[in-house]
């Protein structure tokens, strides 16, 4: 790989390569596996940088790359806005920026360094059915404050990444009530 | 008399013009009006919240100002925990445990918000249909129903005030059509105005704990690099980051799968030092989380979704170098 091709990724990610070039550079990693494969080793490692609290690209910008990656067409791409000053460079730490960071999940989600987007579980379609066996309760119990504690933890900040309805339904249940916990058999925990 | 006690319960003081057209015609339309509505309209309302055998009264408390939006939620009964979520963090005050958690702010969020609408894959994961209802709190509604396709997501039936598309009331339907939680609003007021200090949380905090997450996340010690193998029909990773959790002693990555409705956040932290502990499911009205440990990490998923995605999601993670080396080929057998 060239200097040339990694400063062009390393622009992508920050979302300032020109739009010319982005076409030029989706197509060859369309093409290029092991281009592909690099971009997002580059991408997660500049993720892992990231400091909290950095904002994402909007979803549109991640489906316009994808699809463009999928499909060889690159006209539809229009990188996230660049931000005012600016000099480019694989140098430059990856997390300096917000458009860095959106840029950057948009390529982890077009390019995954295993070659593509994860598989799905079979779809179950029709009327709706008995939900498949999810464990095998060993025994309920009441959870210890710290467990409580880091439960609610996780219910506040996933409340700020749901719709609006789905962060009522998420916060009015953390103020409800403390839950109980189940433990479940390890043999009913395997992976799908 | 009925009339005005009715009046009484829901109130329209002032509009601003966007929010008042009552155009929708279709399903879609109305779940995207109900969407910018709850982010975007000032209300105060009091509602009760149905799960299980448990019901309490809550009051909700919705301010939007220079476009960022503020809310404080509050259970009137029982615990008297409240979430209050200002322009910069989001606290959580529980005073049965005199702890308050506090969350930086996140605006992503604000970007989830908007996937309902123009996500044209929402028709093949539900069905969606609207009609004429009874009027509730003297208003006229429309009852938006959406059922999930297959069994990975749950079900809504929402009442949604005709003139706002505020929902004045909500069911959670699992996949046997059985109701798993309900709200319903029994006073709602939307206003043009809501003071600031109508956000201020009625306990009195003196002498808690105050749980912070305001440290920098290491993502050396959070581990970086996670990605899942499967993900249910319909679902995406749409963000990923690491971060503090308050109550949580170390970094966590954090994956976060939407499926234009629903979402599932996926932590996953550095595991305990005392050894792995069987995995544990737990249910909090519609909400379900399950944890379990995973290469050394305890992996928790949670959200508003059945048992099965929540489990599913968070068995199907691991670490990307994993998923990326090449598969190991059988051992050559030796010729005999």
């Amino acid at each position: 790989m060239t200097d040339q091709i990694r400063e062009q990724m390393s622009a992508l990610i920050d979302g300032e390569l020109p739009r010319d070039e982005v076409g030029l550079l989706v197509r060859r990693m369309a093409r290029d596996a092991e281009l592909k494969r690099a971009f997002g080793n580059y991408v997660l490692a500049g993720e892992s940088l990231r400091a909290p609290g950095s904002v994402l690209a909007s979803p549109g910008f991640a489906a316009r790359v994808s699809a463009a990656i999928g499909e060889g067409d690159v006209n539809e791409i229009a990188a996230p806005p660049a931000p005012a000053r600016a000099p480019i460079g694989w140098r430059r730490p990856l997390a300096a920026t917000a458009v860095a960071a959106s840029a950057a999940l948009a390529a982890v989600l077009l390019v995954r360094p295993d070659g593509g987007e994860p598989q799905q579980f079979a779809a179950r379609s029709g009327a709706p059915e008995t939900l498949p066996v999810v464990s095998l309760p060993v025994g309920g119990s009441s959870p210890t404050p710290g467990e409580n504690q880091r439960l609610a933890g996780y219910m506040v900040v996933h409340g700020q990444y749901a719709t609006p309805i789905g962060r009522r339904t998420v916060w009015t249940n953390a103020l409800a009530t403390d839950p109980g916990i189940t433990r479940v058999s390890p043999e009913s925990a395997e992976a799908p | 008399m009925r009339n005005g006690l009715a009046a009484a319960a829901f109130c329209v003081v002032a509009l601003a013009a966007p929010q008042a057209h009552a155009g929708a015609q279709n399903a879609t339309e109305w779940l995207e009006r109900m969407t910018d509505a709850l982010a975007t309209l000032n209300y105060d309302g009091l509602f009760t919240h149905t799960a299980g055998q448990q019901s309490e009264t809550m009051r909700i408390v919705h301010r939007v100002e220079d476009g960022r939006s503020m809310e404080r939620l509050v259970s009137l009964d029982g615990s008297g925990r409240e979430i209050v979520r200002t322009a910069q963090e989001v606290h959580f005050y529980m005073p049965d445990r005199r702890v308050v958690l506090v969350e930086q702010r996140s605006d992503e969020g604000s970007l989830l918000r908007g996937l309902p609408a123009p996500d044209p894959k929402l028709d093949e994961l539900y069905t969606l249909d609207v009609r004429k209802g009874s009027k509730l709190l003297g208003r006229d509604v429309r009852v938006l129903d959406i059922q999930p396709r297959d069994v990975y997501r749950y079900g809504y039936r929402l009442w949604l005030d005709e003139e706002t598309a505020m929902p004045l009331r909500s069911e959670i339907v699992n996949g046997e059509g059985k109701a798993v939680e309900a709200m319903h609003f029994t006073r709602l007021e939307v206003r043009d105005r809501i003071a600031a200090r109508e956000l201020e949380p009625a306990v009195d905090a003196t002498g808690f704990q105050w749980v912070r997450a305001s440290k920098r996340a290491d993502p050396q010690v959070a581990g970086i690099g996670w990605r899942p193998r499967k993900v249910p029909p319909g679902f995406r990773l749409v963000a990923t980051r690491v971060q503090i959790v308050p109550g949580v002693p170390m970094p966590v990555q954090h994956l976060i799968f939407s499926d234009g409705f629903a979402s599932v956040s996926v932590f996953i932290e550095p595991g305990p030092a005392k050894g792995p502990s069987p995995p544990e499911s737990t249910t909090v009205g519609s909400a379900n989380a399950f944890s379990t440990q995973i290469r050394g990490h305890v992996v928790t998923a949670i959200g508003e979704v059945p048992a099965a995605t929540v489990r599913d999601l968070a068995m199907s993670v691991a670490p990307v170098e994993e998923q990326a080396a090449p598969a190991k080929s059988a051992p050559e057998r030796p010729d005999r």
